[in-house]
């Protein structure tokens, strides 16, 4: 049994759809907006693969969103949409079989910071801001997404940096298979503050970037009709001494797993193109997220995935080839998602 | 789709599997002095002890049953792949109370779960996890082995349950009775509390094959009640009840048995029998139900995976051990059908094991005869 992806949603500096994702990775040149005067505090740089214009209270409306950091509210409105696009409305019958996985770094690193900073910096007795708090926890972003479209079931937040999002996958694909939800928002979400900004340049990683990206993955056969996708199988490993071999373990495990030959894989997403160049045909189609998209961490396999379901649906002939997730993370660790999309919408393709 | 629970092994007061399954159908009680710490500083007497006071008691007996269940279920680690979960209440910590009272500490740190000790006895485990969650750990454990069978994570489950008492955990229990208890009494209107029993057992689940295995493992209901740290609640409970049958896709009237959890205590008993009384109400004349700690003590960690040992062999000879120590049933279970005395004849085909932990922690298995 596996999971369908029949919905979406998509904030991201490229543009708020798969489309868009796909168009800017295509372009291979980096997608700049001004930060200048985006915070108070002094950026590393002038331009980053950030988004341009977010509007939290446009988006999400006036009411709860005073005290919400970047990634909760980007998340938010990726769930809302990733709902609609699917057209599945949570209501009395089935919220208890809905839920939330959202891969993530650190959750909000600047809310952590912030919070952790006022407590050094404060007269005592440590004048902070209480309703503060809750954005410094790491599940912040899925509670409150949870929260904002009464969702009751499964809700999970999985850190792993570059990994999340496939870790999420994972733990989504399981929960569905073993039964313990119906429908689930999987997802990455990363903001770009100063405190990424400055995170990625000090450890050589950056630029920065920030996109917020969910699918709503159904139980297969559960009304799961304008099927985009279907997410065969995920692996993941952990190996520190060879990534390469590692990563391509991964994805010779996670396509056994599948069921699909090596040589049928027609397209690759994610950064680690070139680690697998024994395990996949040197044909197949690379879709690197970082040059366009900067280093979007838990949200860059989501706007991988993203990618591919847009080349799906761009190219008829592909329907039904499967295609290839990966990350890696700098301390070893790997991961590797087998897809097979469709041109999608509006048929159910089992 | 469904598991299949292929080998068990069982170490309790009373010996092997074997010997325990026989002194559990003669009635006989396991209640002792306890031996391994003075009765004088914690308050409690007595104890369902195996009898075997060296230390590592728990890692040494769950190993014994890891290398009689591998060679009885013909599982070689070295071949398959193969993964063991341990549930355990209290893990080794008598041992870390021995370093502490004696000043030294003579074992490595990684000695205080149970890796070292599984892959001992069976070389090419792939991976070794303690689990706690109390005195529903096994449960958890079985649930957890269930899904990497069924997900084809892994081809065969050790999953195990082991526990002994420790000085401190038998002081809380001295603190919380009026008066040292003399045995457990489940379900009966007199009890007066609950006792430790020294335990371990191994099950391996693998995938089902028709034809083979000791009993099919339909599903394992979770469910946390977020609620009382000690009390367990109704509510929770019936949803991790309501899980179990529907992912074992069986109505109430399809259970034969119940293994209950019945640990002496008033608020376990009168909470569980009120919940089966309620789950089994439409159904008649409804299913037998017996428990064990009046016979074995309360074995913790193992004590979940104990009940599912005892309902295969129920399944598997269609007898059933009575409720030992019970002698006037507290008004909340008189109307269940209470093993009472005696074993009777039965021929379960459907079996449901309860397990609760502290904290609110519940775990409830069906079983159905292969």
């Amino acid at each position: 049994m596996s999971g369908v992806v029949t919905g979406c949603g998509v904030v991201s500096a490229a543009g708020d759809s798969v489309a868009d994702v796909l168009t800017a990775i295509r372009a291979g040149a980096a997608v700049r907006a001004d930060v200048r005067d985006r915070f108070a505090e002094p950026l590393p740089e002038v331009e980053a693969p950030a988004i341009a214009d977010f509007d939290v209270r446009g988006l999400l409306g006036r009411k709860g969103t005073s005290f919400l950091d970047r990634a909760t509210a980007l998340a938010m409105v990726a769930c809302g949409r990733a709902l609609a696009d699917g057209e599945l409305t949570p209501d009395d019958d089935n919220r208890h079989r809905i839920g939330v996985v959202l891969g993530t770094t650190t959750g909000s690193l600047k809310s952590t910071m912030d919070f952790s900073r006022e407590t050094l910096v404060q007269e005592k007795p440590y004048l902070v801001n209480p309703v503060l708090f809750p954005n410094t926890v790491m599940n912040c972003a899925a509670g409150q997404a949870a929260i904002r479209h009464g969702l009751r079931g499964v809700n999970a937040t999985v850190a792993g940096g570059p990994l999340a999002f496939l870790y999420a996958l994972r733990y989504a694909l399981n929960a569905i298979r073993r039964g313990y939800a119906d429908a689930l928002l999987v997802g990455g979400v990363e903001e770009y503050t100063p405190n990424t900004a400055w995170a990625a340049r000090l450890t050589d990683a950056g630029p920065a970037g920030e996109a917020s990206a969910v699918y709503l993955l159904r139980r297969r056969g559960a009304e799961a009709t304008g099927a985009r996708a279907e997410v065969l199988s995920v692996a993941t490993g952990f190996a520190p001494d060879d990534a390469d071999a590692g990563l391509a373990g991964c994805a010779r495990r996670a396509l056994a797993t599948a069921g699909v030959r090596a040589a049928d894989v027609w397209a690759l997403a994610g950064d680690d193109g070139d680690g697998l160049r024994d395990a996949v045909p040197a044909t197949a189609e690379r879709l690197p997220v970082r040059p366009a998209l900067g280093d979007c961490q838990a949200a860059a396999g989501a706007l991988a995935f993203g990618a591919l379901l847009a080349r799906y649906a761009e190219e008829p002939a592909s329907a039904g080839r499967p295609a290839l997730v990966t990350g890696r993370s700098r301390d070893g660790g790997v991961a590797a998602a087998v897809v097979r999309g469709w041109a999608g919408g509006g048929d159910d393709h089992r | 789709m469904a598991a299949t629970i292929t080998a068990s092994a069982v170490r309790t007061c009373f010996g092997d599997g074997p010997a325990t399954w026989d002194a559990l159908l003669r009635g006989d009680c396991g209640v002792a002095p306890l031996r391994r710490v003075d009765p004088r500083r914690v308050g409690v007497e007595h104890g369902y002890p195996i009898a075997d006071d060296r230390p590592f008691g728990p890692g040494r007996w769950l190993a014994d049953c890891v290398t009689e269940a591998l060679a009885a279920a013909g599982v070689d680690p070295r071949r398959r792949r193969v993964v063991s979960l341990v549930g355990t209440g209290l893990r080794e910590s008598a041992e870390v109370e021995r370093a502490a009272l004696g000043g030294t500490v003579d074992f490595p740190a990684e000695r205080l779960h149970f890796g070292p000790a599984v892959t001992d006895a069976a070389p090419g485990v792939g991976r070794v996890v303690t689990l706690a969650n109390a005195c529903s750990a096994g449960g958890h454990a079985l649930a957890l082995a269930q899904d990497l069978v069924e997900t084809g994570e892994a081809d065969a489950v050790l999953v195990g349950g082991t526990d002994a008492s420790t000085a401190s955990m038998l002081a809380m229990i001295g603190r919380v009775a009026a008066s040292p208890t003399d045995r457990v009494r489940p379900f009966d209107a007199d009890r007066a509390g609950v006792l430790l029993g020294d335990g371990a057992v191994v099950l391996v689940v693998e995938a089902d094959r028709p034809g083979t295995g000791l009993a099919r493992l339909l599903g394992t209901g979770l469910s946390c009640d977020a609620g009382h740290e000690t009390a367990p609640d109704r509510d929770g409970i019936l949803r991790a009840v309501c899980d179990a049958h529907r992912r074992a896709d069986r109505r109430p009237e399809q259970v034969d048995l119940v293994l209950a959890h019945g640990t002496g205590t008033a608020l376990n008993d009168e909470t569980e029998a009120g919940v089966l009384a309620e789950v089994f109400a439409g159904c008649a004349p409804g299913p037998l139900v017996t428990a064990l700690k009046g016979a074995v003590g309360h074995t913790s960690g193992g004590s979940a995976l104990l009940s599912v040992a005892v309902a295969i062999e129920a399944l598997r000879t269609g007898r059933v051990p009575p409720v030992i120590g019970l002698r006037r049933p507290t008004p909340e279970a008189a109307g269940l059908r209470l093993v009472r005395d005696r074993a009777v004849v039965a021929r379960p085909r459907v079996a449901q094991v309860d397990a609760f932990g502290f904290g609110g922690l519940n775990a409830v298995t069906l079983l159905e005869a292969s």
